[in-house]
C-alpha cells in the first residue's frame, strides 16, 4: 500500500496524515475489524461490481486511512459521508482524509 | 512470490474441500431407521406452567406400565379431514392431527408423484403432528393423555362442518375440543373443560406442534428453516442446531416467551405448521423445545407449544377455555397476507423468510408474481422484472453520460496524462482526478449509486430464493423446475455418457446454465477497469470460476437471473462505452483541426 504521493501541482499529499496519526490513533479491535471488512470487500464484491469511484483516493482507500487515523467511530462516520459524496452530482476528484483534529486549548 | 503462494493456497483449499466432500459422502449415515417411538412412549415435556405453582409441570401420565394394554387395544379411531386443499385424518387416540397431505402440491414434477405430506404419525419415518391437550395444574385432576380415546360428534371435518371431540374423566370434568377448518389451511380449536364436580379443578390447556425427526434442511445460509414465530411483536427464528444447544443449557427449553397475539411453529422452505391464539389480544406463553429420547440423531424431538401463562382454575359449574388456531399449509404470500388481515395475526407473512430487506423483498415478490400471472411463465417474469430494475437504475448509474460533451474537450489532456505517467498508473489516476475536478466532469458514476444497487439486487435474489410460486415452474429448453438445480452436467457431456459424476462429489455437477453464468460474469469483468493491485487482479480473474462452481447447485431460476443480470450489465456498459468512443473520436478530430490551425 505504499504510494508516491508527492504532488507537483500543490495538492497536499495524503500520506503524512497517516504517518502522523499512526502514532496517535489507538488501533482498537473495532477499527481493525472494520478495516478487515473493507479489505474483504476489496477482494470479493469489488471484483463483481467493478470500481466506479469518482475520487482519489478511492472510497475504500479512504475508509482504510480514516479508520487508521480517526478510529472506528469517527472513521466509519467519515467513510459514510465520503460514500454519500461519491455520487454523480459531486464533481469528485482529489479528496484526502482530513488530518487528526488538534487537541483543544 | 506472493502470487505463487496465493495460487497454492487457492489450489490447496479447493483440494481440501473436494477431499472433505468425498469423505463426507462415504461417511454419511444411512437412512434413519424407523422411529422407535410407540404410542406408549413417555409423553413429551408438556408446557410447563408458571414456576412456583406446586405439583404442576407433570406430564400426562402415560407410563410404561400402560404400554401392554395400549398395544393390545383396538386400533385407534380416526376423524377424517377433507378440504379443497388438504386431506388427512386426526388420531382420536390422543387427539393428534398426525396425517395431513396437501392435495394441490406434489413432491416432484411427475404427474403420479405423491402429494406433499406435512404431518405424519408417530410410527412413520418422519413423525410430525399437532396436538391439543391439558396438564393438571393441581396434580390431581385427571387429564386426557396420549392414550385417551376421544369421541367425535360426527365427521368428516370439512369447511362448514365443525366437529367436537369429547372425553369425560369420570371425576366430574368433561373435556372438549371443538374443531373447525376453513377452505385453505387454518384449523380453529376451542379447548373446553366443563367442571360438573363439586371441587374446583385446575388445568393448563395447551396446543403444540411436535416434530419427532430432524428434517433435512437445504442448508443455505440465505434461507431459514426451523423454529419460527412472531412473539411479543418480534420475529424469533431459531435453527434446529441452535435450539439444541440452547435447550441443552436450559433443561429442554430453547426459548420461552409470553406473547400477546403472534404465532409460532416450524417452517420448512415452503411449508409451515404454526399455532397462535385466536384472539389477537390474548396473552399466551410460547416455547421452543428440544429433548432427546433414546439418544442419537434419531432421538431428537422438537416442539413448539402455546399455553396460558398460568393454569386455569375452574370453579364447580364453570367452564375453562382456550381458543387457538393451527396453520398447517403452504407459505403462499397472498394466502398468508389474507390471514394476516382477516384474522389479525401479527406479521404472519414473516413466516416467509423475507429477511432484513423485507421492505424490498416483499414488494419485489408481489411484482414478480404479478408479472408471472400476466405472462404465464415465471422464468419470463424474472427476465422482465430484472430489466425493469436495471432500467430504473440506468439514469443514476449513467448520469456521467451527460458530461460527455465536456469530456470531448478533455480527451487530448487525458491522453497527454496517460502518456506522461505510462509507468505509474496510480499517479496517472491522481492527475486525471485533479483534471476532472478542475473541469467539473467525471466519467465514473460513483460508489453510492453502485452500493445502493447491492441491496436491491440482493432483495430480488432473496425473493427468488424463498418464493413458493417458483416451485415446479418451467422455463425454456431443459429447465422444467426453476426451483431445482439445472439437471444438465458438463462432466457427463450433458448426458452423452451413461453415468452421473455428481454422485461422487457435488463438485462434479456443472450444469449448462452455470457455465453460461460464468461466461457472462467473465465478460462483465473484462469491461470493468482492472484493479490497480496485482493480487486483487489475480483473484478477480478467478472469481467467475469460483462463482460458477459455487452457484452450480443453486436453483436454476437464480442462476438464470444472475446470468441475465450480468448480460444486461454488459449491454448497458457496451452502450455507454460506444458513446464514449464516439465522443473520443469527435474530440480527436477537433484536436487535429485546432493543431492544423
Amino acid at each position: 500500500m505504499t504510494r508516491a504521493m508527492t504532488r507537483a501541482d500543490g495538492v497536499p499529499a495524503a500520506e503524512p496524515h497517516a504517518v502522523m496519526a499512526a502514532a496517535r490513533a489507538p488501533a482498537t479491535a473495532a477499527a481493525t475489524a472494520l478495516k478487515g471488512c473493507v479489505h474483504a470487500y476489496r477482494y470479493t464484491l469489488r471484483g463483481i461490481i467493478g470500481s466506479h469511484c469518482r475520487f482519489y483516493p478511492s472510497c475504500s482507500d479512504y475508509a482504510l486511512e480514516a479508520l487508521s487515523v480517526h478510529g472506528a467511530a469517527r472513521g466509519t462516520l467519515m467513510t459514510a459521508k465520503r460514500i454519500l459524496r461519491c455520487n454523480p452530482w459531486n464533481p469528485g476528484g482529489y479528496d484526502p482524509v482530513p488530518g487528526p483534529i488538534p487537541p483543544k486549548g | 512470490m506472493d502470487q505463487k503462494r496465493l495460487f497454492a493456497a487457492i489450489a490447496l483449499s479447493i483440494g481440501i474441500l473436494l477431499i472433505f466432500d468425498v469423505w463426507n459422502r462415504t461417511n454419511r449415515p444411512p437412512a434413519p431407521p424407523p422411529a422407535q417411538v410407540t404410542q406408549s412412549a413417555p409423553a413429551v415435556p408438556a408446557p410447563v406452567p408458571a414456576a412456583g405453582a406446586p405439583g404442576v409441570g407433570v406430564a400426562a401420565p402415560a407410563t410404561g406400565s400402560e404400554a401392554a394394554p395400549a398395544a393390545a387395544r383396538a386400533p385407534a379411531a380416526r376423524l377424517e379431514i377433507r378440504t379443497p386443499r388438504v386431506a388427512g385424518s386426526l388420531n382420536l387416540r390422543g387427539a393428534r392431527l398426525d396425517d395431513l397431505v396437501f392435495t394441490t402440491y406434489r413432491e416432484t414434477l411427475a404427474p403420479d408423484s405423491p402429494q406433499v405430506r406435512l404431518f405424519a404419525a408417530r410410527d412413520s419415518q418422519q413423525p410430525y403432528f399437532a396436538q391439543w391437550g391439558w396438564t393438571a395444574g393441581d396434580g390431581r385432576t385427571r387429564v386426557p393423555d396420549n392414550d385417551t380415546d376421544w369421541t367425535a360428534t360426527g365427521g368428516p371435518l370439512a369447511p362448514g362442518q365443525p366437529v367436537t371431540l369429547s372425553w369425560d374423566n369420570g371425576q366430574g370434568q368433561v373435556f372438549e375440543i371443538a374443531l373447525s377448518i376453513d377452505e385453505q389451511y387454518m384449523v380453529s380449536a376451542q379447548q373446553r373443560v366443563r367442571n360438573t364436580g363439586s371441587e374446583p379443578a385446575s388445568v393448563l390447556p395447551w396446543v403444540r406442534v411436535r416434530r419427532e425427526h430432524t428434517p433435512t434442511v437445504a442448508g443455505f445460509y440465505i434461507l431459514h428453516e426451523g423454529f419460527t414465530g412472531v412473539l411479543g411483536g418480534r420475529l424469533r427464528e431459531v435453527t434446529y442446531s441452535d435450539a439444541k444447544s440452547e435447550a441443552a443449557r436450559r433443561s429442554g427449553t430453547a426459548l420461552e416467551q409470553e406473547t400477546t397475539g403472534g404465532w409460532a411453529g416450524f417452517t420448512d422452505k415452503y411449508w409451515l405448521a404454526a399455532v397462535m391464539p385466536t384472539a389477537p389480544d390474548q396473552t399466551l406463553r410460547a416455547s421452543y423445545r428440544h429433548v432427546n429420547e433414546g439418544g442419537g440423531a434419531a432421538g431428537d424431538r422438537w416442539q413448539v407449544d402455546m399455553a396460558p401463562p398460568a393454569p386455569l382454575t375452574i370453579a364447580p359449574g364453570a367452564t375453562g377455555e382456550l381458543a387457538t388456531r393451527l396453520f398447517a399449509g403452504a407459505k403462499e404470500v397472498h394466502l398468508l397476507d389474507g390471514y394476516m388481515d382477516r384474522l389479525n395475526i401479527t406479521d404472519f407473512d414473516k413466516a416467509i423468510d423475507f429477511g432484513w430487506f423485507y421492505f424490498l423483498v416483499k414488494p419485489f415478490f408481489l411484482a414478480l408474481d404479478w408479472i408471472f400471472r400476466m405472462t404465464g411463465n415465471f422464468g419470463v417474469a424474472i427476465l422482465i422484472f430484472t430489466v425493469l430494475i436495471k432500467a430504473a437504475f440506468f439514469p443514476l448509474a449513467n448520469k456521467a453520460y451527460h458530461s460527455m460533451a465536456r469530456m470531448k474537450v478533455l480527451a487530448p489532456k487525458m491522453t497527454e496524462i496517460k502518456e506522461r505517467y505510462k509507468d505509474d498508473p496510480q499517479k496517472a489516476q491522481a492527475e486525471m482526478m485533479a483534471l476532472y475536478r478542475s473541469e467539473k466532469v467525471n466519467p465514473a458514476s460513483g460508489c453510492l449509486p453502485i452500493l445502493i444497487q447491492i441491496p436491491v439486487f440482493f432483495a430480488l435474489y432473496k425473493a427468488l430464493f424463498v418464493t413458493i410460486e417458483m416451485r415446479h415452474q418451467p422455463f425454456f429448453g431443459w429447465i422444467h423446475d426453476l426451483s431445482a438445480p439445472d439437471p444438465t452436467n458438463l462432466f457427463n457431456l450433458f448426458g452423452l455418457l451413461p453415468f452421473d459424476p455428481a454422485q461422487w462429489s457435488t463438485f462434479l455437477h456443472m450444469p449448462a446454465w452455470a457455465l453460461i453464468m460464468g461466461v457472462t460474469m467473465f465478460v462483465q469483468q473484462k469491461l470493468n477497469p482492472p484493479p490497480p493491485d496485482p493480487i486483487q487482479a489475480k483473484i478477480f480473474a478467478w472469481m467467475p470460476i469460483i462463482f460458477t462452481f459455487m452457484l452450480a447447485s443453486f436453483p436454476a431460476g437464480l442462476i438464470i437471473y444472475w446470468a441475465w443480470n450480468n448480460t444486461l450489465s454488459v449491454a448497458q456498459q457496451y452502450y455507454i462505452m460506444r458513446h464514449d468512443r464516439r465522443a473520443a473520436r469527435a474530440a480527436k478530430v477537433n484536436g487535429a483541426v485546432s493543431k492544423a490551425k
